[in-house]
């Protein structure tokens, strides 16, 4: 993972968290990494996983049973929240840069329409 | 907790370091950063004094730091400095035959983790491998706080892959960690805690996590502000 030197790390490892959870990457109730350990993969500081961890575990996202390593959340509403959530920020983003370029409504959606039927070409 | 007092060291009527303080915490990496021939060297050498300062105090926990209270402290110097003719593993028992804390088994640990051979003669090492022996004498050495003086210098990529892996594993663990170093790309993201040396004395001293947050700077953005004004 790339990170942005230029926002907090500990956000963007709960971004990245978010959409694995959203695309299923990341399963209800699956075991993730020890502090430590993800801080030695991501090659960031441990303290910053602690707190991105910490923010993660008071969002619902994951949680801890006693000493054993975190779970992702087996919570489905939360899942489905976060889905939608991702689902706004992508649809508020597309609309800022399309009412930039300045088009109709009625031609982006047909643009849409027909892009969605050809398959986003990835 | 390591804290530093209005502390001053002057040559003759040069300053070298002046009215500097600042605190090392255990639990935190820190970068001790400025320009070539800004001081840093000079402030670890004084801190583990090996150098007289000319004023100020360094205590740890409260206590003035004297006698036993230095091996609460490991100075990892910026080159090895043991004779060239010894093993690896030579080096590693005049360690333990000199220093009372010397830790065997996280000696070995980290013999794995460096992936060093114990029979080979440090002058047929690589300069990393010779590198990642410094570093293994120095952390196996049982403390509370770690002194890197810049600990990337000049020594191939891979072999700083090794020694920044140091920097997340269980052998800093809830250790004081300082890095005097300027290459600043190599450690931003390991770092909880900045501290900005100019002409000798502290120009800056920030968490690196709020620098992002409140100003969305990148640690560089900061030190071009410092010292590229």
């Amino acid at each position: 993972m790339i990170f942005d030197k230029r926002s907090p790390v500990y956000e963007q490892i709960i971004e990245m968290y978010k959409q694995k959870i959203v695309s299923g990457d990341f399963q209800p109730g699956q075991e993730i990494p020890s502090r430590r350990e993800l801080a030695t993969q991501l090659k960031v500081n441990p303290n910053t996983v602690q707190r991105a961890f910490k923010e993660m575990e008071g969002l619902d996202l994951i949680f801890t049973d006693g000493n054993a390593l975190s779970r992702i959340t087996e919570n489905q509403e939360k899942i489905q929240s976060l889905r939608q959530g991702i689902l706004e920020d992508a649809i508020l983003s597309f609309i800022d840069t399309v009412r930039i370029v300045g088009l109709e409504d009625e031609a982006v959606l047909h643009l849409i329409e027909t892009r969605l039927k050809e398959g986003h070409p990835k | 907790m390591i804290e530093i007092k209005n502390l001053q060291k002057s040559y003759g009527k040069k300053a070298i370091l002046e009215n500097i303080s600042f605190t090392i915490n255990q639990n935190e990496v820190i970068c001790l950063t400025g320009l070539n021939g800004t001081g840093k060297t000079t402030l670890m050498n004084c801190i583990m004094g090996l150098i007289p300062r000319n004023s100020g105090s360094i205590t740890i926990d409260g206590a003035d730091i004297q006698h036993q209270l230095y091996e609460r402290i490991s100075y990892i110097p910026d080159s090895l400095t043991m004779p060239r003719w010894m093993t690896v593993a030579e080096t590693m028992q005049f360690m333990a035959t000199h220093y009372p804390n010397w830790n065997a088994t996280k000696a070995d640990e980290l013999l794995a983790f460096f992936r060093l051979e114990p029979d080979a003669q440090l002058k047929n090492l690589s300069k990393g491998n010779c590198a990642k022996v410094n570093f293994l004498l120095g952390l196996s050495l049982d403390a509370d706080y770690y002194l890197m003086d810049e600990p990337f210098s000049g020594i191939d990529v891979f072999a700083r892959e090794d020694i920044l892996e140091v920097f997340t594993s269980k052998f800093v663990q809830d250790k004081g960690v300082l890095i005097a170093t300027h290459h600043m790309d190599e450690v931003e993201m390991l770092l909880d805690r900045i501290v900005m040396l100019r002409n000798g004395r502290i120009v800056k001293d920030f968490y690196a996590e709020d620098i992002r947050q409140t100003e969305g700077k990148a640690i560089i953005d900061v030190m071009r502000e410092v010292y590229q004004p």
